[in-house]
């Protein structure tokens, strides 16, 4: 729902004009960050943003710059830049990096500044492979690494819209969004209807109206150094099972305090308990969340309802089961298992499986289990296809903790490997830039508003278009529906 | 003499082909078929007909052909722009409107030139009298008054994708007619007035191609009150329930259920115009035709039209009848832009609805009120229309009624509109689940090509969306499907700014002739000419180029936003608001003035030509995501690439046509877009090398071939 095919796929077979910048390194603890730049403007940005005025440096030889803003000149960082001239990049364009300091701050200034240069964009999903595709620097074979790739990627991206959406930002474009489209709606309507039908008088000057006041409200929040809220950082890990399975414990146990309240008694945590921490480096962002059961309790009910939708926009879920739970005969513990996680993940159209490399098993209360029966079911359950790895552990004696945190800090290893999750200073350069472009495009509608109103509508159209790419896409068949919502159109 | 006339007609059509050709008596073999006689139906047997075809048109009353069954009026917002592609196209309907209008008017003409909507009243006699002449003198193409039966289909063509192939027609019993004064609008030219024969009653005529546009005819019934009786149109026979059978029972074709319907017909003399408001004609009527430079009625005799507006009266009598009209309690699906009056006073209650009075022709003593369609009982429909003050005496010709009737879902169609699993099987107009005059016409022109290209062994073709709204209909139909009668609006056209009713010519005309092949020479000549003179005038104006202040001199007072020293040629001086043509023509005669009959055209241009630019990224990025095509009879199931189960399934169903279809796919992923090009590329390149060592041998069989070849992919 969050990125449709076409925005996600939107250069599919096209000699790009545009040229497009991603961070290359993972986010996290890291020292150095690399940003890639490809397209045919990558020169004029290595010039504008590294100092280059005379001549651009030999193709593939580092050289030590001061990074600078391209309009106030402001000094960014020092750090190593590259030039590539095309065919001979990686993907067949001319193309540029930096190498910059890994702090954040750094990476965000960085990346802003890229946004503000004129036909110049931020990737979308896989668009770096997919260009090197299209030029014919990846062989056929490779191509199926190339779905495997963009799957990963819009799916970290959808996961990311999701947690954004919820937040104060999120329904903040959401907003913008609905106002727009209903706008785009009624200029349509105006259009299409408005010789034959009763179109009430003065639609056009409320569109106006709105329109003035979107433009006001998004330039002012562009604006907004505090950009509105903090996005969450880090790699979203949720904790989540059935009632009284460990779930607190777990979660307090990992933070070696008593962040959440524990006791024996089921449905103790109703809300969500989010915590940061460092694992192995990495920033973790810890959600407990409330047993998963049918309740009567309103507020539990409640409770249930945003478990659920959190795990559904988690990097990496840690599923707690109660081992004393578990069947006593170890043959029948994956089946088991199987069955549980089935009520406990979305359903698979989420892109979420049990085998996913998103879930991971945790056997609580394994100090209450026979040790023989303990060490006879994680035999049966090693490497057992279709399903996660499990993990005995004891929250109360620590019992295993040692082997859970080496599993758990490696699967958040390869997720902080992953660019694109939840990286929040490339999401910021994203919006920032279709919001620009959002704006750019309904001074059109007042440019053309007297004169013609087919292009007056096409910029109301193209400023739709930039938000979709922040909150989904907007088709025809929509606008459609709000024109008939709106009008009663019958000839 | 004249039953005479009429019974040679009736029975024998047939023979005339045979005294052209000579060899033997009956013809049973055509290259096409086109099965209906509406705006469908004539448009694609004239295609086909001008593509080489030989064409034979099957209709129950061939006095019925060219009737305007609904609205007289052609064009309109978005359909305006339709009627001026189909001519563009060499199709009839743009000619047949300049014929036949009595009020015409440019819609939206405050509202920028890229939607405007050409529109006219028409005089109804007037239309079918130039469609039926039209018809008659197109070489190749033959009429005859008939009902069809029966589809014949056999076993398919192994070499191409599908289940079915289809043989032919079989004709039913010909309907007993009542119809009189025929030879007056369809006169009997001496040279094939010459064999009679007489043709039993199962007929059966052979052909490759079948064009089948069936109208509201296909299992239609008709509502008026509580009473319902089958048929497709009040006054004309049933038909086509063998027709039915045959696409949903032996080719297994799904089919959906849509309503319409259609006002009373009221006596002019009966109406006081003078409580209506009185909306006059342009003053200068402008042709639909790019081959004409004036419509046959004169500027002052075109007819007003009137507008008055609905009453709480009226709302009284639409809620009392509720429960004695049957129609508006279906739950078929109507359009939500057509409504009856009754759905849209139960809709939108407690408002003021428009009601235009229209003319139905120069003779004609009725008047067609736009906007009450109604199906209550016919003594209901005249207590309503009395509740409008200038309607107060209204006397009924012939009451509203509505129409349900089986649609084949469009999405089983190809972008040529021929049905997937049936080569050779065409589906055009209502039958797609569209709604209009215009949208008829604009497949039956597009399928009837296709037909045409099937039976003379040439590949099908398909038009861009990016390069028509022809393309944009055809697209949403097969692409999405229907779920209410489809009408086009301009808002559906993503690149409308380019699709404009004034360079439809240039759009279409000459790859209509030079590839396509449904254009006259006469037509493309003067495209031609059409198009190299506009370029040489965009290029005198770009060659007169001056500084901002020397442009302020010789224009007097404009506002320009450049500063001083900018300099501009006269195309970018053309897209201000206040610069005209006739302006710069003016200032610079001697390099401008020979270009002063594209004064209009070259604003346009000069306006838009910005935008279009800007758009071209995204134009080239459809286009190419368009061509490359899916082969109709893929077996998703068993692709030999990484896709998921879902995946599989969704294509299996939907089956799209091309790569573009796919993306658009409501749950297909990235990476399955990604394995599904890679696939498509490589089966492409197979069949490329295969190709080339097989053309010396053998003809290359074309159809549902992988054309990649212009996705930039190096090796």
């Amino acid at each position: 729902m969050m990125f449709t095919i076409s925005t996600a796929f939107e250069d599919l077979a096209v000699c790009d004009a545009e040229t497009i910048f991603a961070l290359s390194s993972g986010h996290g603890r890291c020292g150095v960050a690399v940003v890639r730049v490809s397209g045919p403007a990558s020169s004029m940005v290595l010039r504008n943003m590294a100092g280059l005025t005379q001549a651009l440096p030999p193709p593939r030889t580092a050289l030590l710059r001061r990074i600078t803003d391209p309009q106030s000149k402001e000094l960014l960082d020092r750090g190593l830049v590259l030039w590539f001239k095309g065919p001979h990049s990686f993907t067949g364009e001319d193309s540029a990096e930096f190498h910059i300091h890994g702090g954040p701050a750094v990476i965000t200034a960085v990346l802003q500044a890229l946004g503000s240069l004129e036909g110049v964009r931020p990737a979308e999903a896989g668009e770096f492979t997919r260009r090197a595709f299209h030029a014919g620097k990846l062989g056929l074979t490779e191509v199926e690494g190339l779905g495997d790739l963009i799957h990963a990627e819009t799916e970290a991206q959808r996961r990311q819209a999701l947690r954004q959406m919820d937040g104060e930002l999120g329904r903040l474009y959401q907003d913008w969004s609905y106002r727009l489209k209903r706008c785009l709606a009624h200029v349509e309507a105006f259009i299409d209807f408005s010789e034959d039908e009763l179109i009430e008088d003065g639609v056009l000057n409320q569109v106006d109206s709105s329109v003035r006041q979107l433009e006001t409200e998004i330039e002012r929040h562009l604006k907004d150094e505090r950009r509105g809220e903090r996005l969450r950082t880090g790699v979203q890990v949720v904790i989540a099972g059935a009632t009284n399975a460990g779930k607190s414990s777990l979660l307090n146990t990992l933070c070696q305090r008593p962040a959440a309240i524990v006791s024996p008694i089921a449905g103790t945590t109703r809300d969500i308990v989010e915590t940061s921490l460092d694992i192995g480096g990495f920033p973790v962002l810890l959600s407990d969340t409330a047993g998963l059961r049918d309740s009567s309790d309103s507020v539990e009910r409640e409770g249930v309802r945003r478990a659920r939708q959190r795990v559904e926009q988690a990097d990496l879920t840690l599923v707690v089961v109660d081992s004393t739970q578990l069947p006593p005969d170890p043959q029948l513990v994956a089946a088991f298992l199987q069955e549980h996680l089935s009520t406990v993940l979305p359903s698979p159209e989420a892109g979420m499986t049990a085998a996913s490399d998103r879930v991971l098993l945790v056997l609580n209360k394994s100090d209450l289990v026979p040790e023989e029966q303990r060490e006879r079911t994680e035999g049966e359950l090693r490497e057992r296809p279709g399903l996660p790895p499990a993990c005995f552990l004891s929250c109360s004696t620590s019992t295993g903790l040692e082997d859970f945190l080496t599993v758990l800090q490696s699967r958040v290893k390869t997720l902080c490997g992953d660019p694109l999750s939840g990286a929040p200073s490339l999401t910021q350069a994203r919006h920032r830039a279709h919001l620009q472009q959002s704006v750019q495009a309904l001074n059109q509608y007042h440019q053309y508003r007297d004169q013609d109103l087919a292009l007056a509508a096409e910029g109301v159209r193209l400023a739709l278009t930039h938000l979709g790419r922040i909150t989904g896409r907007v088709g025809a068949e929509e606008i459609l529906d709000i024109i008939f919502r709106d009008f009663c159109i019958g000839k | 003499m004249l039953a005479q006339k009429l019974h040679l007609l009736r029975h024998n059509v047939l023979s005339f082909v045979s005294s052209r050709t000579g060899s033997d008596l009956t013809r049973r073999q055509y290259d096409v078929i086109v099965v209906g006689g509406g705006h469908a139906g004539t448009e694609a047997a004239a295609a086909a007909a001008r593509l080489g075809a030989e064409t034979l048109l099957i209709t129950q009353k061939i006095m019925t052909i060219g009737a305007l069954s609904c609205n007289p009026s052609l064009g309109g917002v978005g359909k305006g722009q339709l009627v001026r592609e189909v001519d563009a196209l060499d199709g009839l309907c743009g000619r047949a409107g300049d014929s036949a209008g009595v009020h015409f008017s440019i819609l939206n003409r405050s509202k920028g030139p890229a939607v405007w909507g050409p529109r006219a009243q028409l005089d109804r006699e007037r239309y079918r009298q130039f469609i039926q002449s039209e018809l008659l003198s197109t070489p190749r193409l033959t009429v005859l008054e008939g009902s069809v039966d029966e589809l014949l289909v056999s076993q398919p063509n192994p070499e191409e994708p599908g289940h079915h192939r289809v043989t032919g027609i079989r004709l039913g019993n010909l309907p007993q007619t009542s119809h009189n004064k025929l030879g007056e609008f369809w006169p009997i030219p001496p040279d094939r007035a010459g064999v009679t024969e007489s043709v039993d009653g199962s007929h059966p005529i052979l052909s490759s191609s079948v064009v089948l546009t069936t109208g509201t005819f296909l299992s239609g019934s008709l509502f008026m009150g509580q009473t319902t009786s089958p048929g497709g149109r009040m006054g004309d026979a049933q038909s086509c329930a063998g027709l039915s059978y045959t696409l949903k029972e032996t080719l297994g074709l799904r089919v959906g259920r849509l309503r319409t319907g259609t006002p009373p017909r009221i006596v002019k003399e009966s109406v006081d115009l003078s409580l209506a408001q009185l909306q006059a004609p342009d003053k200068q009527p402008t042709p639909f035709s790019f081959l004409n430079t004036h419509t046959r009625c004169k500027p002052e005799e075109q007819l007003p039209c009137y507008l008055t507006h609905t009453t709480p009266g009226v709302e009284r009598v639409v809620r009392e009848s509720v429960h004695l009209n049957c129609h508006i309690q279906q739950d078929a699906k109507g359009p939500r832009y057509c409504p009856s009056i009754e759905s849209r006073v139960l809709r939108f209650p407690g408002r003021r609805h428009q009601v235009w009075l229209e003319p139905e022709g120069l003779t004609s003593d009725l008047l067609y009120p736009q906007g009450l369609s109604m199906t209550m009982p016919p003594e209901l429909q005249l207590r309503l229309l009395r509740e409008i003050p200038a309607l107060h005496r209204a006397e009924i010709r012939t009451p509203g009624y509505g129409v349900q009737y089986d649609f084949v879902c469009p999405t089983q169609l190809t972008p040529s509109l021929q049905v997937k699993s049936t080569q050779g099987l065409f589906l055009a107009g209502q039958i797609n689940g569209t709604t209009g005059y215009e949208e008829a016409a604009a497949q039956g022109l597009w399928a009837g090509v296709n037909a045409g290209r099937t039976a003379l062994s040439l590949p099908p073709m398909a038009l861009s969306r990016t390069q028509s709204y022809i393309g944009v209909l055809i697209d949403d139909l097969v692409g999405r499907g229907v779920t209410e009668p489809y009408r086009m609006f301009t808002s559906r056209a993503e690149f409308r700014t380019y699709l404009r009713p004034d360079n439809a010519d240039l759009r279409l005309t000459p790859r209509g002739f030079e590839e396509v092949g449904c254009v006259t020479l006469r037509r493309y000549k003067k495209a031609v000419s059409v198009r190299d003179g506009l370029q040489e005038a965009l290029m005198a104006l770009q060659s007169v180029a001056l500084s901002s202040t020397r442009w302020r001199e010789k224009l007097g007072n404009i506002s320009l936003s450049e500063n001083k020293s900018t300099t501009l040629n006269g195309l970018d001086l053309l897209q201000y608001k206040d610069v005209s043509f006739e302006m710069l023509a003016s200032a610079f005669p001697e390099c401008l003035s020979q270009y002063f009959e594209y004064s209009q055209r070259l604003k346009i241009e000069a306006v838009y030509r910005p935008h279009c630019e800007k758009q071209s990224r995204e134009m080239e990025r459809i286009r190419s995501e368009e061509s490359l095509s899916l082969p109709s009879d893929m077996d998703y199931l068993s692709l030999p690439v990484s896709l998921s189960q879902e995946v599989r399934e969704i294509l299996d169903r939907v089956r799209p046509n091309t790569l573009g279809a796919a993306t658009r796919l409501p749950g297909m992923t990235p990476a399955g877009i990604i394995h599904l090009l890679n696939y498509v590329l490589r089966t492409g390149q197979r069949n490329r090398h295969t190709e080339h060592r097989n053309r010396s041998s053998q003809k290359e069989g074309e159809k549902g071939q992988l054309c990649a070849s212009n996705i930039p992919i190096s090796q």
